[in-house]
């Protein structure tokens, strides 16, 4: 306890150096105005800032992404409150009571609870991540490689099962992610593996041209079909935030608990980021809250639910991403993106080898919470101004930073064209309703599950049933499956209840 | 629902597993020297690819089998949103819009991106990126011409000098003549 208290003082030495203090209020700026401008969603600008941390050092290349990946979960609400309009998706379900508060001529209030919800939720998260990190990670140390294939497995069924519109577009899609990381020279033979003479393709494809391309590209093409029609801007009037008393919070401790532990949760879990938080601590305030008959109807704990919960799931996906290197989102898969550019491999060692970076990280996370609420507060009016910015001039330098991002990783055009052809698929995957994600973190945990794979048959003799048989992979595996038939039996029982006529 | 309308619902299942096909053949011709009693390179995307190719199976036959869409599996936490949504708002979430369509706007987009990156090396970053811009910016409906001059055009200088002096990457300067004009600006910037 007291070494992890004296090595995040020293993190919190290090977000407060000046340069790197700097860098932490542009991503906490950046992450707000994406949240705010439609038709770039956080994971965008998180993707879309990745190419400035090339030349930077470590510390402040993942400060800035944390940084955006925080506020980028508290600015959308403001939109949705005064103008009806959400940035992101995750802040849909603050319509309902949030805009409802706006319109009975409570709009200062409804964005004070949302400044003490994202403050509430974030800090408490952070602390929890402080205080679990260390512990797993030691836990982790003693993993060997069946239960890390456990663990990928069990984390992409749940990619799988949770974050799909439908299981079977989400398989696919895991699979296609899964089979773009095989391509390249094999490490164990030094195979070509789907490289078709091109030698670019020996080296295998980066992620971070799958991600930007598909993530980036695609929503842009998609935006360009639609014609880049986002809703005009209503006109500002009084923008004002009242924050509430500490009387009045009180009165809303278990709402502000339900919606905490609920992002906390959400987001340990690989595929449900802030957006399930948010609608999922929204649903179980509509059923286990005080006032749950009014839920909708314009009540603060509509608000605190999804709020907090949005935050707090911040604190809950960094910690699988920093304690086993697996990430949760697209989001951490983008940080974990910038660990790995600076040489860093994130995992159980990392405590070890680089605790300085971890705790950095860790710090960011408070000092990014606090500066984004004051930065809320006060510069508010300002900030939602940017939805009067023409969107298509936004596309246009997304489509360009998406290029430079897939030219600077390797310097080279044919990366481009990798990207333009994951933009394609993106915009396809979009279209057809198959979802990213799991592609996404196919592509990145791939080369993971293949190498605990094959390095648990070689070991034990391509027993595949060793992952059944210990202690900890058993389990896990066991929860992977049931993760994953758990969909097709839920879908069975509701077509049951169905009457046939 | 009409034949025409299931296959198009199954074409993309058609085309994914027609190319985990392909692909397997391929996997399956890769070239290493075995070692007994060893999983070979091709174990692990050959495993990936019959599961591709099982799961398209699957959604093409129920896809021919089913009538409508109430027989898909969705994502757990997926529905329980769908249904928050719908429980809120009695169908499309507040604040959507009414989605329209331009392919036409798409394809000339995604042919321009690909323009773009035929020519970046041959125009060099800051001729190919600052008419890249204003095309796109065009395309997108957006017609007040200074304003489009202005971002394109400051814009690409911008990045430029971003991405050259301060992350020291090396952007394509171009052919000759077109070369001219990056080295200008380069030397003009301070950039070596």
């Amino acid at each position: 306890m007291g070494s992890t208290l004296h090595n995040l003082l020293i993190g919190f030495g290090h977000v407060f150096e000046p340069l790197n203090l700097l860098v932490l209020l542009v991503g906490i700026v950046l992450g707000l105005l994406v949240a705010v401008l439609p038709g770039l969603t956080l994971v965008m600008g998180v993707v879309l800032a990745l190419p400035f941390t090339y030349g930077m050092h470590v510390i402040p290349a993942i400060i800035l992404l944390t940084a955006m990946y925080v506020s980028g979960t508290y600015a959308g609400a403001w939109t949705s409150i005064l103008f009806r309009v959400p940035g992101e998706p995750m802040d849909v379900p603050l319509l309902w009571d949030g805009y409802t508060m706006a319109r009975k001529g409570e709009a200062a209030n409804a964005l004070g609870w949302t400044l003490m919800s994202a403050l509430g939720g974030g800090l408490v998260a952070a602390v929890v991540m402080v205080l679990l990190a260390q512990p797993i990670a030691r836990i982790a140390l003693t993993f060997s490689t069946p239960e890390y294939f456990a663990i990928l497995f069990f984390g992409l069924a749940s990619v799988v099962s949770l974050g799909g519109a439908t299981l079977v577009n989400a398989l696919i899609s895991l699979f296609a992610g899964l089979l773009i990381a095989t391509v390249g020279v094999d490490d164990t033979y030094g195979t070509h593996r789907f490289t078709f003479n091109v030698p670019l393709l020996s080296d295998g494809i980066d992620y971070l041209v799958v991600m930007v391309g598909a993530y980036g590209l695609g929503e842009v093409f998609l935006r360009l079909e639609q014609g880049f029609k986002s809703a005009p801007l209503q006109a500002i009037g009084q923008i004002k935030t009242r924050l509430p008393r500490l009387r009045e919070m009180l009165a809303f401790k278990g709402t502000f608990f339900r919606g905490t532990l609920t992002g906390i949760i959400v987001g340990l879990v690989p595929g449900a980021g802030a957006t399930v938080a948010s609608f999922l601590s929204y649903g179980i305030e509509s059923q286990y809250g005080k006032r749950r008959q009014e839920m909708g109807s314009g009540i603060p704990e509509g608000i605190i639910a999804p709020q907090t919960a949005a935050t707090s799931s911040v604190g809950g996906a960094i910690i699988p991403l920093v304690t086993l290197g697996i990430p949760g989102s697209g989001a951490t898969a983008i940080i974990l993106g910038a660990f790995l550019l600076h040489g860093l491999q994130p995992g159980p060692q990392v405590f070890a080898t680089s605790s300085n970076i971890v705790y950095a990280m860790f710090a960011s996370v408070f000092v990014g919470i606090i500066v984004m609420c004051v930065i809320g507060y006060f510069a508010i009016k300002v900030l939602v101004r940017v939805l009067d910015f023409p969107e298509v001039i936004v596309s246009a330098y997304v489509v360009m930073m998406c290029i430079l991002g897939a030219f600077a990783a390797r310097h080279n055009v044919i990366d481009v064209w990798l990207m333009v052809i994951f933009g394609v698929f993106g915009y396809l995957f979009e279209r057809f309703k198959f979802p990213i994600t799991p592609l996404v973190l196919g592509v990145i945990l791939g080369p993971l599950a293949e190498s605990s794979f094959m390095t648990t048959m070689i070991s034990h003799d391509n027993d595949w049933t060793v992952f059944f048989t210990r202690p900890v992979s058993g389990p896990l595996m066991v929860v992977a499956i049931i993760t994953l038939v758990y969909p097709v039996l839920r879908h069975m029982r509701h077509k049951s209840k169905i009457p046939k006529h | 629902m009409t034949g025409g309308a299931r296959f198009i619902r199954a074409l993309p299942y058609v085309v994914a597993g027609a190319a985990a096909g392909y692909l397997y053949y391929v996997a399956s011709n890769f070239q290493f020297h075995e070692r007994p009693g060893t999983l070979g390179p091709d174990f692990w995307p050959e495993a990936i690819l019959v599961l591709m190719i099982v799961t398209c199976l699957y959604k093409i036959v129920s896809g021919l089998v089913a009538r409508n869409d109430a027989a898909e599996i969705g994502g757990v936490l997926e529905e329980i949103v769908e249904e928050s949504v719908e429980e809120h708002t009695a169908g499309s979430p507040p604040g959507t819009p009414v989605v329209e369509s331009h392919p036409y706007l798409l394809i000339a987009g995604m042919a321009l991106t690909a323009g773009y990156v035929i020519f970046i090396q041959k125009l060099g970053f800051f001729i190919a990126t600052a008419l890249y811009l204003a095309l796109f910016i065009v395309l997108g409906g957006y017609r007040r011409w200074g304003v489009v001059a202005a971002v394109s055009v400051a814009g690409t200088l911008l990045l430029l000098f971003f991405f050259m002096k301060v992350v020291y990457v090396s952007l394509p300067i171009g052919q000759e003549p077109f070369s001219a004009v990056t080295l200008f600006l380069m030397q003009v910037m301070g950039i070596r």
